[in-house]
């Protein structure tokens, strides 16, 4: 597929925030471009204006402080596995950070390029699902936060309107040391799509799940208490969730390996 | 024919020693077509057929002509060039009817390669869409639209193959043995089942490429990434009618094959692109979609197999029937079928056999040659099918196959007597059994199963293959000695990763007494430069080659000896040599160097005598016959390499998920020129076969649109997939007539790995998996006895594995 388009790059935070404004219908952001690239290539998306989200100052900062982590659009996955401050205080963070495709790719895709993407597959999703994690979405006229849990509107959807972007991920300081772990089923060891994927966490006496590839959208469940037995939790997960039949597997396996892995991460995350 | 030496004599041969295109490509020196940028190239770009069948019924390009760069379009009704190995059934471009999803019909050659893309896009094709014929059981029944209705016009190999017009079935190969209706009638039981396993494909790193240049006077210039240059000239020759004398093809290092480049590729459609532009060179490298879909994979198969056994085990007749997914062009899917017909029981002797192979037209992708051409798919089922008759009858696996495998003083399918160098399948299969403790748990087995609550199991697969390859195979070995005295070798059976030129240059310098440092083999191959090979496939190379390579090494000091006995007033056969110089015997201290003969000895007075050392080895397959094409009985094996492999594997049944935790593997190789490459062919086709037996396969979708055209959906291992322990051993009993008694190994290593990890899943779990690949839904499925998913088409009617097991008792 040959496809022409703009290339832009601005310099500023609101110089990026009036390119989107003027490019409501016609412009995409570029962060990693590891899906981006390959719809174009694919002719699955015909931008006219392509507008590289990393190259304003800031865009690639991580840091924590009273607010908690906060990563900018540029921010990529191996960085979120390099800072210290998501290491110590947000393993979760990096265990589903691990579990995302390959150490190349990892390299260019951003954290917010996967949850903007939105695919039902999403592994950074979970993470920031049960972190209570928000997005600071801006735009020309101002500035709005969402959290996660209302962020995503459908398959590959969010509640991001033209002219709006993420311009900063926050993870809140109060879910720092949670405990957790993201079981991904896949088809080979090596990098893959996940067939389904969970992730348990467990803070200052609150559970959390959050499924990925199991609904139109990555899904969070916190109505699981410690009270609730194996089979009781797995119910409570799977009612939120409608998994559909694919190449990758069917319904029904879906509904068992969630269940699974829901008993799994009870017993194993303490 | 070759002397067996002991190793502990030989200087090189079975001894530790390089590569000699490590360092190349390590560093990235070596230089692949991929690479390649000649003068003036243009870039090709083609159209593909959105449709799994359809008639053409116009191709506008106009305005594909007319963008800038563009310097020639060429759509398949200007072309009347027919193509293929057996059976001469393929266009270069689609003609009339495309037959597959990605058949090209439409090319174009443009100065970038965005300009020919830009051109593709603009070239406007209108279809009228045809109902196609996807399962292969399916082009069967006799409503079944014809993939190929005019099959009864198409040239074919009539000594080989048996086309039937009038349907889809592109070869029917027959195998009578014995009587079987007696041996049945005899057996205390029979047990029927099906296996299946569908298309896959090869994954070379380097996609197929070639530039060619259509010169003045016809004169065409190929530089292409293939396993054969001598076939891709043939072939090319053939389909264009131009004299060899006019085709020079050329292969710089080859970026792995495993079969898909064994043939002829994307050259024509490259040639006839130059062609219209006038003589430019044109490049045309596939995208690894069009790996995918454009270019050919392995054929799905559905083997039905019916076994009687006698009640103290014993296999006493075999009804097999094969169903070969051709794919809409019979390419080598036809001699696949050929081949694993008369292999088609696995390394047994079945006393009254009867084999009946199809292979069948669809309107998918063309199925070609891959690694074990044929057995890796068949003994899927063979070995499966023994496991799943122990269970039945109540027999050990392992002693049944013991029991069952091919002895000497047994016969093979096709009558040929197993010799005792023929090989020892026997030691394989208990060798491969011991390395991983077979029939027993260990005490740290117990408590690992303890501590994870997976079940461990351990499976063990026997397997067999011969060359398929023509009855006259022949090859060559040229060795040119240089001013300095060390010696060049020429040949055209190339090296395209498996590691054979290593073996040669061993070999060379082991006959020759030379220092190995002072042997090269040329790794870019030239069919104006190099003696003949016919195709490097079939795991012959290093058995025809290595013999070939030991009579020009003998060749080239016989030379040596007569200048040499010239200049020294001495009977050649008083003479010797060590690596540097000819002496005589009783006087050795008058010597004549190889230095001073390598290109013509000039006498103390000026006279010269001699001219330039030049070693020629001539081999061809000695013995080989024609299959009788009523009842398969010949002599079709130059060698018979056995193997096995042992499994263990660890299951969770609640889930299906499992984790390989050992494979043992061990070939018959005769001899190991070079262990380290046996090690490296034997690792590397085993995680290619666990890739195909834990997740690879095409998936279609109704229409016959392939819905995972690349690595999103179609997985291969990687590295993180590699068992957690792997041993590899040989056992060496010598091959009479393969050069220091090897035989071939090259394949060997992907047939039976999927089998032995369903052997070990049922010996862990019981569940009876009768489908290839084994991905954990499936495992899970077959454990909670759920009916299989058959999604490699999907919401096919036809069931890939529904069959149940019949066991009766013949009183």
């Amino acid at each position: 597929m040959v496809y022409e388009f703009r290339y832009l790059a601005p310099r500023t935070a609101s110089e990026l925030a009036a390119l989107l404004d003027g490019h409501k219908t016609d412009g995409k952001i570029l962060a990693g471009g590891t899906d981006l690239i390959p719809n174009i290539r694919n002719g699955l998306m015909k931008p006219r204006v392509v507008i590289d989200i990393k190259k304003y100052e800031g865009a690639d900062r991580i840091s924590f402080g009273s607010d908690g982590l906060s990563m900018g659009p540029a921010v990529t996955i191996n960085d979120v596995l390099r800072s210290k401050d998501a290491r110590e205080r947000y393993p979760v963070l990096c265990g589903c950070a691990h579990e995302l495709a390959s150490h190349q790719i990892r390299n260019r895709a951003t954290v917010t390029g996967n949850v903007v993407n939105a695919s039902p597959c999403s592994d950074m999703a979970p993470a920031l699902l049960c972190l209570g994690a928000s997005a600071v979405i801006r735009s020309a006229t101002g500035e709005r936060i969402v959290p996660f849990s209302q962020f995503f509107a459908g398959v590959k959807k969010t509640v991001l309107v033209p002219g709006e972007f993420l311009e900063r991920i926050v993870v809140p300081a109060a879910s720092a040391g949670a405990v957790g772990r993201y079981m991904k089923l896949k088809r080979i060891a090596g990098h893959d799509l996940g067939i389904v994927g969970v992730l348990m966490t467990r803070h200052e006496g609150r559970l959390r799940f959050a499924v990925s590839s199991a609904a139109p959208t990555p899904v969070l469940v916190d109505t699981v208490t410690e009270k609730d037995s194996p089979d009781e939790a797995a119910r409570k997960v799977l009612a939120a969730v409608s998994p559909i039949s694919d190449v990758r597997g069917t319904r029904e396996y879906r509904v068992h390996m969630i269940g699974v892995y829901v008993r799994r991460l009870l017993a194993e995350v303490r | 024919m070759f002397d067996d030496i002991k190793t502990a004599d030989l200087a090189y041969v079975g001894k530790k020693a390089g590569r000699p295109d490590m360092v190349e490509k390590l560093t990235g020196e070596a230089m692949f077509v991929s690479d390649m940028e000649l003068p003036g190239m243009l870039h090709a770009q083609l159209k593909k057929s959105p449709h799994a069948r359809a008639r053409i019924k116009h191709i506008e390009t106009a305005k594909a002509a007319a963008l800038p760069g563009v310097r020639a379009i060429i759509t398949g009704e200007e072309l009347d060039y027919h193509i293929g190995l057996y059976i001469v059934d393929k266009y270069i471009l689609a003609k009339g009817e495309v037959r597959h999803y990605g058949e090209a019909v439409a090319a174009v050659a443009a100065e970038t390669l965005e300009q020919a893309r830009a051109a593709v896009e603009a070239i406007e094709v209108e279809y009228e869409s045809l109902p196609p014929v996807l399962h292969h059981m399916d082009a069967l029944k006799p409503d079944a639209p014809l993939v190929h209705p005019d099959l009864g016009t198409y040239s074919y190999v009539t000594a080989a193959f048996t086309p039937k017009p009038g349907t889809n079935i592109a070869n029917h190969t027959k195998l009578r043995k014995g009587d079987v209706d007696k041996g049945f009638a005899e057996s205390a039981y029979i047990v029927e089942r099906e296996y299946s396993c569908p298309s896959v494909q090869h994954v070379p790193m380097e996609t197929h490429v070639a530039i060619v240049q259509w010169g003045k006077g016809d004169k065409v210039s190929i530089w292409t990434s293939a396993q054969s240059p001598f076939t891709v000239r043939n072939l090319f020759c053939h389909a264009f009618k131009l004299p060899h004398i006019n085709v020079r093809v050329q292969t710089p290092y080859v970026g792995g094959g495993f079969g898909g480049k064994a043939g002829i590729g994307v050259e024509p459609l490259c040639a006839v692109l130059s062609r219209k532009a006038n003589g430019k060179p044109v490049k045309f490298q596939a995208s690894r979609e069009e790996e995918f879909s454009l270019l050919p994979c392995r054929s799905a198969l559905t083997y039905r197999i019916k076994t009687g056994i006698s009640a103290d085990g014993r296999i006493l007749a075999q009804h097999m029937t094969m169903y070969w997914d051709s794919g809409a062009y019979a390419d080598y899917a036809v001699n696949v079928t050929r081949a694993s017909g008369f292999s088609a029981s696995g390394p047994y002797e079945i006393p009254n056999a009867w084999v009946d192979a199809y292979t069948i037209y669809t309107n998918k992708p063309y199925g070609t040659a891959y690694r074990g051409f044929g057995h890796v798919e068949f003994h899927w089922a063979v070995e499966r099918h023994m496991e799943l008759i122990a269970s039945a009858i109540g027999m050990d696996p392992l002693e049944f196959r013991l029991k069952n495998a091919l002895r000497p003083g047994c016969h093979t399918m096709t009558g040929e007597e197993i010799l005792p160098g023929t090989g020892n399948v026997v030691k394989c299969i208990e060798e491969a059994a011991r390395r991983v403790g077979y029939g027993t748990l260990t005490a740290a087995e117990k408590a690992r199963e303890k501590k994870t609550g997976w079940k461990i199991g351990k499976g063990v697969a026997a397997l067999q293959k011969a060359p398929a390859m023509p009855s006259f195979t022949a090859t060559s070995v040229v060795l040119k000695m240089n001013e300095d005295g060390s010696v060049l070798v020429n040949l055209a059976l190339c090296d395209y990763g498996q590691g054979t030129y290593a073996s040669i240059r061993q070999i060379v310098a082991e006959r020759l007494g030379f220092d190995i440092e002072k042997v090269k083999v040329a790794f870019e191959n030239d069919t104006d430069r190099d003696p003949y090979d016919w195709q490097t496939v079939a795991s012959k190379g290093l058995l025809l080659s290595g013999n070939a390579a030991i009579l020009a090494a003998e060749d080239l000091l016989k030379t040596a000896y007569a200048v040499a006995g010239e200049a020294l007033r001495a009977n050649p056969r008083d003479l010797a040599h060590d690596g540097t110089k000819v002496y005589i015997k009783h006087h050795p201290s008058k010597s004549v160097s190889f230095s001073s003969m390598a290109v013509g000895l000039a006498m103390p007075n000026g006279n010269g005598i001699g001219g330039p050392l030049i070693g020629v080895g001539r081999y061809i397959a000695q013995g080989l016959s024609n299959l009788d094409k009523e009842t398969g009985e010949g002599n079709p094996a130059i060698d018979w390499t056995y193997g096995a492999h042992g499994m263990i594997v660890e299951v969770n049944e609640d889930t299906g998920e499992y984790r390989v935790l050992k494979v043992a593997s061990v070939y018959d190789v005769g001899r190991a020129i070079n262990p380290d490459i046996v090690r490296g062919q034997a690792i590397g086709g085993m995680i290619q076969g666990l890739g195909t037996a834990i997740c690879e396969g095409y998936i279609y979708d109704q229409q016959g649109r392939l819905l995972n055209p690349s690595f999103t959906d179609n997985k291969i291992p990687t590295a993180k997939d590699l068992p957690m322990e792997i041993e590899c051993a040989v056992v060496e009993t010598p091959q009479v007539d393969g050069p220091y008694g090897a035989r071939g190994v090259g394949e060997h290593s992907m047939i039976s790995v999927a089998p032995a990890l369903g052997n070990a899943i049922q010996k862990a779990t019981g569940a009876e998996i009768t489908h290839m690949p084994m991905r954990f839904e499936d495992v899970w499925r077959a454990i909670q006895k759920k009916e299989p998913i058959d999604n490699w088409i999907t919401k096919s009617p036809v069931g890939s594995c529904r069959s149940a097991p019949e066991l009766r008792n013949h009183e």
